[in-house]
């Protein structure tokens, strides 16, 4: 579905990305884990359209969307739930939802709104409250919904447990559980990698914008190298 | 009692064009974060459009307003694509001096077109109302009338359509508004469109109300930036509240202590005012 080939992404004179490859199939979830810094967030930043590639290739669907502007690829079918949520501070949890469907056109928006407002009953009882006065946790719920409100064919979740608590971090764990549920296809970026790995059908390892390890979720659990350095045991 | 309503009724009638005059610089500060200085002078040059339409043309005074509408349309894009777009990723001083250089370049053409000569755009409205010994002349309350449907329609836009929506969305948060799927390419070009033609509206009020000469319109931008300090910037409800608190504390001073005194006493509130809530208004903290 998603297959990106020989990436490679720059800030100014400074290459982060040094060519990766990586693939998402129709239905997967997919995880990249790796420490701050390794070039997650850059490489989905690349894929969204919001940094431009200095190299390579990114197609989606068959269709080469590389360098293509950040609101083409959202029409191709890609949405992203950013890290830090960046939900839109002074409109309402019910104005924030409906942005999410923006490019849509069909009749079912409003069904859409109910339902993720039944997959996340606390969005109902802050419908009309500013969503910048929401908790970290309930931001983070809205952000999920929000996203999923576009219908997208790939949901790219970009460090969702970030800056949470404990509790929080495994209901986001179970939301996207349930979003994979749905028959969604995931990209997911953690620097919780415990969650990441438990989450995911496949994983890569990034280290200094590159790929150095890949497997299935449950192979990466289980290296070596991943358990002593990523999962602290 | 009757003489305070007096003046409060003028005073809506002058805040109504302070309100459409910071709508504009208002969304155009809300998303681009430009002040946007010539917006004045374009409007009076919409204000000059509708009285040459009039009196050279012979066109009746509601399709003049209408096509002059359309240009002022068809103007805003204009403006941020050639003036503004080209410095949209540079230094914010940039776009500043592009605003100086393009205000004095349409007062420029606004002296070279319609000359020096002050102008008051002829109207037939010349009955008075009077309502329980407040006098309300027929053209003013057509002002009022027509700058509460623009503020309505304005805030129904916003509100209700996606567009006014994804609007309030690049303002708040550009990069989210991208995932969104919103083009911010196209954005700024609708902002500057219905704000020039707001401006334009408040231009023909201007017109007929008082009257246009050189230098009105860069009075009133500093009006309009007063407005949007005192209801909060990018705030369209304060941009509302703001232009009707200046239009009648200045209709109130000029009506009771002087009309010399009354920009200073509308200063004097706004700063007063901004003492205890220096984020205006209606602003966020």
């Amino acid at each position: 579905m998603l297959n990106v080939s020989n990436l490679r992404v720059s800030y100014g004179a400074i290459e982060v990305i040094h060519g990766i490859d990586l693939q998402v199939n129709q239905g997967e979830c997919v995880a990249l884990i790796g420490a701050n810094g390794a070039g997650k967030s850059s490489t989905l930043k690349a894929i969204c359209g919001l940094v431009p590639a200095t190299a390579g290739t990114i197609e989606f669907e068959g269709q080469d969307i590389t360098n293509q502007s950040g609101h083409s690829i959202v029409k191709a079918g890609i949405t992203m739930c950013p890290e830090g949520r960046q939900v839109f501070p002074q409109m309402t949890t019910l104005q924030n939802l409906r942005m999410g469907a923006y490019p849509r056109k069909d009749a079912e928006q409003a069904a859409d709104v109910e339902e993720m407002m039944d997959m996340f009953p606390i969005l109902r009882d802050r419908a009309h409250q500013a969503a910048g006065t929401l908790s970290g946790g309930e931001q983070e719920m809205l952000a999920i919904g929000r996203a999923l409100m576009a219908r997208p064919k790939l949901c790219i979740f970009d460090e969702p447990s970030l800056g949470l608590a404990p509790k929080i971090v495994a209901e986001v764990g179970e939301t996207i559980a349930r979003v994979k549920e749905m028959g969604k296809t995931i990209l997911l970026v953690e620097q919780n990698s415990a969650m990441a790995l438990r989450l995911a059908d496949r994983a890569y390892l990034f280290e200094a914008g590159e790929i150095v390890l890949s497997g299935t979720g449950a192979e990466l659990q289980s290296h070596p190298d991943v358990a002593k350095a990523y999962l602290g045991h | 009692m009757v003489e305070v309503l007096q003046q409060i009724i003028n005073g809506i009638a002058i805040g109504g064009v302070y309100v459409l005059i910071a709508l504009g610089l208002t969304t155009v500060f809300g998303i681009l974060g430009i002040a946007h200085f010539a917006h004045g002078s374009v409007s009076m040059f919409g204000g000059y459009l509708t009285f040459f339409f009039v009196t050279s043309w012979g066109i009746p005074l509601l399709l003049a307003i209408l096509i002059a509408l359309l240009v002022g349309l068809v103007l805003g894009v204009l403006i941020e694509l050639l003036a503004y777009r080209p410095v949209r990723d540079a230094n914010h001083i940039n776009a500043f001096i592009v605003a100086l250089g393009l205000t004095m370049m349409v007062e420029g053409i606004n002296l070279e077109l319609f000359g020096h000569e002050q102008v008051v755009i002829p109207t037939d409205f010349s009955r008075v109302f009077n309502i329980g010994g407040v006098t309300i002349p027929e053209l003013r309350l057509y002002v009022i009338l027509a700058a509460a449907l623009l503020i309505a329609a304005m805030t129904v836009f916003v509100e209700r359509t996606k567009t006014g929506q994804a609007i309030r969305a690049v303002a708040e948060n550009r990069d989210a508004a991208i995932l969104m799927g919103v083009n911010v390419k196209t954005i700024p070009l609708v902002v500057f469109a219905i704000s020039t033609a707001l401006g334009v509206c408040a231009g023909v009020m201007v017109g007929s109300l008082f009257a246009i000469a050189p230098g009105i319109g860069e009075g009133l931008v500093v009006k309009g930036f007063a407005v949007l300090i005192l209801g909060g910037l990018g705030s369209i409800p304060g941009a509302v509240v703001g232009g009707l608190v200046l239009g009648i504390t200045e209709a109130l001073a000029a009506g009771f202590i002087s009309s010399a005194y009354k920009d200073v006493i509308a200063f004097v509130v706004m700063i007063s005012v901004l003492l205890f809530r220096p984020q205006g208004l209606m602003g966020k903290a």
